[in-house]
C-alpha cells in the first residue's frame, strides 16, 4: 500500500508509518508534506502514530544514556589483549624507533621502561621488525598516516617459528593472545580437543607464505610450549588445521 | 615466572611515569593523564582507560552490531587501535569522543566487510540474551528488561537504518556529523532514521507503552500500517 499519491480527502486513507515518519524529518515535498499535516491533525489514529514516533525518538536517547556492562568474558579478553599489545610495545621498542626517528625526530624512545622490560628489549632484538605494530586502524580519527609500518602478520617459515615463539613466549609470563575473538576462539577450541588445553600463545602469521595462525599449548613441564601452526583459524567458523608443530622449552628469566 | 611489564590493573605505577611524584592511584588521573602517560610508554594506563570506558563502548558496539562476538571483535580492534595511535589524539577534545568515534569506525567497518562478503545471516545467539542484559545484581530488572527489547528491536531492522538510528537518536550525533562518519548524505541519514523508527515502532510498542503508562492499556493498538486503507 502506497500513501506517495495521496487521497484527494485527507480523511480517506490512513498514512502509512513511513510517510508519518518521513513528515516528521522533513523528507516530503511540499505539497505532499501539507497534506499529511492536515491529515495527522484530522485523524486520531494518524496522530497517535505521528506522537508515537517522536515519542520513540526520545525513548531511544534516554536508552543511548545507559552503558550496558560488558559480559565478563569479553572484558577478561580484551584486558589480556591489551596486555598483550603492551608487552608487544614493550618488545618493537627498536623497531618504533626507526619509524618514529624518521617521522618524529623529537621524540625519543620510552624511557620509563624498568627492569623487566629491558630483558624484553633484549630478546626483542633479535625478533626486528617481524614484531612491528599493525596499523590497518578503522579510519576517522586523526593522525600520522604509519605507512611504512610493518604488519602485525609476521612472516616465517616454519623453521623460524620455534624460535620465534619462544621469544614473543619468553616476554611475557601472561598468554598472549592476538588476533580476532574470532581467531582465538577456533585456537581455543583446537586447544580444548588436545590433552593440554591450556593456550600460551595465539598469533596470526604467514607461514612458508600462506596465513595462519600459531597455537602454542603448555607442555609437560611448566617450561615448554608445544606449538601448532593451523590454517582455517581466520576464516570465519573456520576448523584449526595443524601442519607444523614443535615444542619449544623456555629459558628461566 | 612473573613478569611486572605485563601486569594490569594494579594501583600503583610500575615503572616511574615521567616526572611523577609520590605514588597516586591510577583511578584518581583523568583520561587526559592517563593517555599522556600511556604515550609517554606507561605499560598500565591504558589498560585503566579501557576499565573505565568498556562499558560505555561496549553498549555503543553491541546496538550498532547486535552480535555480541562481532562487538567484541570491533572493540578489540578499536581499542588496539586508540592505543596504537593515541598520540594522535588532540588534547583538546575529550578522549570519550575521541575513543567513542573510533569505535563507532570500528563497527561500521565490520558492517561494510559483512556487506561486502555478503555472507549468510549472523547466527542466533540465543544463550547469550541473558548475559548481554548485564548482570542481574547491577541493574533492576526493569532496566535489563528494556535494554534487551532495544537491542532485540535493532537487530530486526537492516544494518544502514540501525547504525544511522544508533548514531542520531541514541548516541546523539548531529545528522551532519552522523553523514560524515557514515560518509553519506544528511538527507540519506533523515531517511535512513525516519524508515528506522518506522520499522522499529511496532517492535517497541509494547516496550513505550509499558514505560510511558499510556492509558489505553490493555487495548492492542492498531498499528498505521494495519490501519492504512481499512476506512
Ligand atoms: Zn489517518
Amino acid at each position: 500500500m502506497t500513501d506517495s499519491g495521496l487521497p484527494t480527502s485527507e480523511h480517506l486513507e490512513h498514512l502509512d508509518t513511513d510517510t508519518i515518519a518521513d513528515l516528521i524529518e522533513n523528507l516530503l515535498p511540499a505539497p505532499e508534506a501539507h497534506r499529511a499535516r492536515e491529515h495527522v491533525k484530522a485523524c486520531p489514529d494518524c496522530q497517535q502514530t505521528f506522537d508515537a514516533l517522536v515519542q520513540l525518538s526520545e525513548d531511544l536517547a534516554e536508552e543511548g544514556r545507559n552503558d550496558i556492562p560488558m559480559p565478563a568474558d569479553v572484558a577478561e579478553h580484551l584486558d589480556a589483549v591489551i596486555v598483550s599489545e603492551s608487552v608487544l610495545r614493550s618488545s618493537t621498542v627498536g623497531v618504533h624507533s626507526l619509524v618514529q626517528i624518521r617521522e618524529e625526530p623529537r621524540r625519543h624512545l620510552p624511557k620509563l621502561l624498568g627492569a623487566a622490560a629491558a630483558v624484553v628489549v633484549i630478546a626483542a632484538i633479535g625478533v626486528g621488525v617481524v614484531f612491528a605494530t599493525k596499523d590497518d586502524a578503522p579510519g576517522g580519527a586523526a593522525g600520522i598516516n604509519p605507512t611504512n609500518v610493518p604488519t602485525g602478520v609476521p612472516t616465517l617459515t616454519t623453521k623460524d617459528v620455534g624460535p620465534q615463539a619462544q621469544r614473543w613466549l619468553e616476554s611475557s609470563s601472561n598468554p598472549l593472545l592476538h588476533g580476532s575473538a574470532a581467531e582465538i576462539a577456533c585456537a581455543r577450541t583446537f586447544a580444548s580437543s588436545r590433552p593440554n588445553p591450556q593456550l600460551r600463545l595465539v598469533q596470526p602469521a604467514k607461514v612458508n607464505g600462506q596465513r595462519a595462525t600459531v597455537i602454542g599449548l603448555q607442555g609437560e613441564s611448566a617450561r615448554d610450549v608445544q606449538l601448532f601452526v593451523v590454517t582455517g583459524c581466520n576464516e570465519s567458523g573456520g576448523v584449526a588445521d595443524p601442519f607444523y608443530d614443535t615444542t619449544v622449552t623456555l629459558r628461566n628469566r | 615466572m612473573t613478569s611486572d611489564v605485563s601486569r594490569i590493573g594494579t594501583a600503583e605505577p610500575i615503572a616511574q611515569p615521567v616526572q611523577h611524584a609520590g605514588p597516586v592511584s591510577y583511578d584518581q588521573m583523568d583520561d587526559h593523564e592517563l593517555l599522556r602517560l600511556h604515550v609517554a610508554g606507561n605499560p598500565d594506563t591504558f589498560g585503566f582507560l579501557v576499565r573505565r570506558h568498556r562499558d560505555r563502548m561496549w553498549a555503543v558496539a553491541i546496538r550498532t552490531l547486535g552480535e555480541p562476538e562481532e562487538a567484541a571483535d570491533a572493540l578489540q580492534e578499536a581499542f588496539i587501535s586508540a592505543f596504537r595511535r593515541a598520540d594522535s589524539f588532540r588534547g583538546d577534545a575529550k578522549v570519550t569522543t575521541w575513543l567513542h568515534r573510533i569505535v563507532v569506525n570500528a563497527c561500521l567497518d565490520r558492517i561494510r566487510r559483512r556487506q561486502v562478503r555478503a555472507t549468510d545471516p549472523l547466527p542466533e545467539d540465543e544463550d547469550r540474551a541473558a548475559e548481554l542484559a548485564g548482570p542481574a545484581e547491577e541493574d533492576p530488572a526493569e532496566v535489563r528488561e528494556r535494554r534487551l527489547d532495544v537491542l532485540n528491536a535493532l537487530k530486526q531492522i537492516n544494518e544502514d537504518q540501525r547504525s544511522a538510528l544508533v548514531l542520531v537518536d541514541m548516541e546523539g550525533y548531529s545528522i551532519e556529523e552522523a553523514a560524515a562518519i557514515l560518509d553519506c548524505a544528511p538527507g540519506t541519514v533523515k531517511s535512513r532514521c525516519a524508515r528506522g523508527r518506522a520499522k522499529l515502532l511496532p517492535l517497541l510498542r509494547h516496550w513505550q507503552t509499558t514505560r510511558g503508562g499510556s492509558d489505553d492499556s490493555g487495548v492492542p493498538e492498531k498499528t498505521a500500517a494495519e490501519a492504512v486503507g481499512t476506512e
